[in-house]
């Protein structure tokens, strides 16, 4: 349970949200095979801006993230209750699709996982199963927009062909991005993006994802603290399931609320 | 006791004594502080026990191995020896003796013609046009018959003069009170190879005590030389043996000392024990090609390859007289081919289809409950012997099938077909491959579907477009090892699809396939120097060869399309 805070209270707000909220949730708990991971946690995410979730290790930061997509679904014995809107829509509705949920909230994981396809065909991938091109050409030009906006056209361009795997690990993770624009989602959900990849790679991508906020509302978890002060806007610290504090990226590194915010990001624990 | 068994009994004590000689030396060098030696006791123990033991025991062995194959060539080098002036006096005997003369003549004149004969046939069959004369060819066949039936008839006479002779010089040798060792030598230096090799194995019996297959003086005489030799061959590889197993032991006992190594060298000695194993099988592997290279060979030089590979007939008979019918047998094996690939593809139809349909099933739609239950049920069906698979499709499918198609208007539906033998052999194989792709697919890791879920797909989609394709190479394996099954399986088509070689593609005749060819080619008694059996040969190359061949098919198409996952 988080602090003795009264819901209306614990509503998380970034404070100077210029942009209309994205994403809300509403006292959202999840819970595997019984086992609590998260509780009650209320937040409001602004679009077009960078979110960073922080949080030791199965503080519940990731499953949380995987709610908004419902990832969560094709775990065996996973429960989500509560609210949890994107667009004013209940995504743990019966009647949302997450089929169609997904094409809409896009995800990049931890580790980069290409499909065993060419890299042409990994990025044409959620396009063609979501019909969104009538023709070849337009499917051409969705995969080199996706590219482009993944900044990784200038280096695949003469060999689309070649397996996705063959790329190096920032390529093949900036590849899974722009697979993942490729559909056009709005909001973009990155799980430790840059924890497999060597600092040149990394700093590609936070810049990538520096590009990416002019259009997509974007949350990231992270486990380093620089990462989220450098890319993010609003950061939120999780900690053993619960929302623990959230604010603009500035206050929580300059001047945490929480003792326990304050303990993490001084590196006294976690 | 026989003095080898002896011998290898004090070797085995004195193995023990080695390993706790080596051991209380090791102890005493430190006295008894061993921290301060580099091996464990033990090591020093096993150190001393291997050398003293295992070069002993080696050579005890290859005695045992080898033993009677030398006395037998030692025997025969004697006994030739003592013969060596009887041969002399047949030599001149043959040489003297004009009915042999004039009879070797004959032979070569007979053989000379039915050359002739050949080369005009050969030319004939190669002729084109309006030079074919099948009369003529007819005709040249039976005289080339004729010719070589006096060939051997010539042949025989030769041998039977040379007999008389071989006779005559041992009785006149009898009469002058020769050594009964000269006469033993003399028949078994002139009798012909089988022969000799039956005297030579019932003189080893007799020195060994066994019961021969005959017995007479010269045999008698001739096992006492062998059981000289045995003796002396015994007595001298039992003492060596001995020396070998004490120098050992005083040599590798005198090394131990608190900084000796014996822990590195034992590994080493395991090492070199493990190589030896996989050396083995290795081994054992190039003897069974080359065993089956050589045989084929034989077969290929009475039958040609091309006609083996190519022919459209398969009537492997052989007759007993020279003037029966089909007297060469036709060995053209295009129909066990073609059996063989009909029924491997009705199976692979049957077994690809369900054991892969089952194992994306059983992979990603299953439940664990359903799982659990259901994977082991499948791979029973793995361990059902093929036998009772075959007298399912004798008794139970063939009926089926029969009374279906007769049923829907198809006459003469065959009881054995190939199409019965082919769907129980599907059944059959449907556990490897559902097996072998389930696993497969379920080591394709959860971040590719994760991915594709990412991406908005469903777990169809997920399955089709990401799944497979990453399992893919696992999956060519899987079902290259159903078809190397399907082809090399024997108990299904010997029993349910016939053994009449018929060319068709129709899946309710009966076909017959090479395994099962194979099987009815080398049952029962058989000559093992006739064509016919010697086609077994043959037929188990060309086995191996697609076996082989899909194989390294299989392996290249699953390193090339190998996706690395880390």
């Amino acid at each position: 349970m988080p602090d003795n805070q009264s819901h209306s209270d614990s509503i998380a707000g970034a404070g100077e949200a210029e942009q209309p909220v994205k994403v809300q949730a509403r006292d959202v708990c999840v819970s595997y095979s019984g086992k609590q991971a998260l509780n009650h946690v209320s937040i409001d995410v602004p679009d077009r801006s960078v979110t960073a979730f922080i949080g030791p290790s199965g503080c519940g930061k990731s499953t949380f993230l995987r709610c908004l997509n419902r990832m969560n679904d094709t775990i065996e014995g996973a429960r989500v209750t509560g609210s949890l809107k994107i667009d004013g829509l209940e995504v743990n509705d019966k009647s949302v699709d997450p089929v169609v949920l997904r094409a809409n909230v896009g995800m990049v994981f931890q580790k980069p996982n290409p499909f065993p396809k060419s890299i042409y065909d990994n990025v044409a991938y959620g396009p063609r199963i979501h019909g969104l091109a009538l023709s070849k050409d337009e499917l051409d030009a969705i995969v080199e927009d996706s590219l482009r906006k993944a900044g990784l056209w200038d280096e695949v361009a003469d060999r689309l062909n070649h397996p996705g795997t063959s790329l190096s690990g920032g390529q093949q993770q900036r590849l899974v991005i722009a697979r993942a624009i490729a559909v056009n989602p709005e909001v973009i959900l990155m799980d430790e993006p840059c924890s497999a990849l060597d600092p040149i790679a990394t700093a590609k991508i936070e810049e990538l994802i520096d590009e990416l906020r002019e259009n997509y509302c974007i949350i990231i978890v992270t486990h380093s603290m620089q990462q989220a002060a450098r890319v993010s806007q609003q950061t939120a610290f999780f900690h053993m399931g619960n929302l623990v504090e959230y604010g603009t990226t500035e206050d929580i590194f300059t001047n945490p609320r929480d003792p326990r915010t304050q303990d993490y990001i001084t590196g006294r624990f976690g | 006791m026989s003095v080898t068994a002896l011998i290898a009994l004090a070797i085995l004590v004195m193995l023990a004594g080695g390993f706790y000689a080596g051991r209380a030396r090791a102890i005493q060098a430190v006295e008894g502080n061993t921290v301060r030696l580099h091996s464990l006791p033990n090591y020093h123990g096993y150190y001393v026990a291997i050398w003293t033991g295992l070069p002993a025991l080696l050579l005890l062995l290859a005695h045992g191995m080898f033993a009677d194959k030398v006395v037998e060539n030692l025997t025969y080098a004697e006994l030739r020896r003592e013969a060596s002036s009887l041969n002399v006096q047949l030599n001149d005997a043959i040489e003297a003796d004009g009915a042999y003369e004039s009879l070797r003549t004959e032979a070569v004149q007979l053989r000379g013609r039915a050359e002739a004969i050949s080369a005009d046939i050969q030319r004939l069959r190669n002729a084109t046009g309006e030079d074919r004369d099948p009369e003529l060819m007819d005709r040249l066949e039976a005289e080339r018959l004729d010719a070589l039936n006096a060939v051997t008839a010539a042949d025989e006479a030769v041998l039977e003069r040379e007999g008389e002779l071989i006779a005559r010089v041992a009785a006149e040798a009898r009469a002058e009170g020769a050594p009964v060792r000269a006469l033993a030598g003399f028949e078994v230096s002139q009798a012909p190879r089988e022969q000799r090799q039956l005297f030579l194995a019932d003189t080893l019996n007799i020195a060994r005590g066994e019961l021969p297959s005959r017995e007479s003086r010269e045999l008698v005489a001739a096992a006492s030389i062998a059981t000289r030799h045995q003796n002396q061959l015994r007595f001298l590889i039992g003492g060596m043996a001995l020396v070998v197993a004490l120098a050992g032991l005083a040599r590798t006992r005198s090394q131990v000392e608190p900084a000796f190594r014996a822990r590195n060298h034992v590994e080493s000695l395991v090492t070199a024990l493990l190589f030896l194993s996989s050396v083995i099988a290795i081994l054992t592997t190039v003897g069974i090609v080359f065993s089956l290279l050589f045989e084929s060979l034989r077969f290929f030089s009475s039958v040609p390859v091309s006609e083996f590979l190519f022919g459209l007939q398969w009537s492997p008979q052989i007759a007993l007289r020279a003037d029966q019918v089909g007297q060469s047998g036709a060995f053209g094996a295009v129909p066990l081919f073609a059996g063989t690939g009909l029924i491997t593809l009705i199976a692979m139809v049957v077994a690809i289809p369900i054991g892969l349909l089952s194992a994306i099933y059983l992979s990603e739609y299953a439940g664990p409950r359903f799982r659990a239950t259901a994977k082991p049920l499948l791979e029973i069906l793995a361990g059902i012997p093929t036998v009772v698979y075959g007298f399912f499709a004798l008794l139970v499918v063939a009926p089926a099938i029969r009374g279906l198609f007769t049923w829907l208007g198809f006459d003469d539906v065959a009881t054995q077909s190939a199409l019965s033998a082919g769907l129980v052999m599907g059944i059959m194989i449907i556990p490897f491959i559902s097996s072998l792709s389930d696993d497969v697919i379920n080591s394709v890791p959860q971040a590719l579907r994760d991915g594709s879920y990412a991406m908005g797909a469903t777990r169809s989609e997920t399955i089709s477009h990401v799944v497979l394709p990453a399992a893919l190479p696992g999956i060519v394996g899987a079902i290259l090892l159903g078809v190397s099954r399907a082809v090399g399986e024997t108990m299904i088509v010997v029993m349910a699809a016939g053994q009449s070689a018929n060319l068709t593609a129709n899946p309710l005749e009966s076909v017959t396939t090479i395994t099962v060819q194979i099987v009815m080619l080398l049952t029962g008694d058989q000559e093992f120097d006739s064509p016919k059996t010697l086609s077994a040969f043959a037929l188990g190359l060309v086995l191996f060869v697609i076996t082989l061949i899909m194989n390294v098919v299989a392996l290249r198409v699953v390193q090339r399309y190998r996706e690395k996952y880390d």
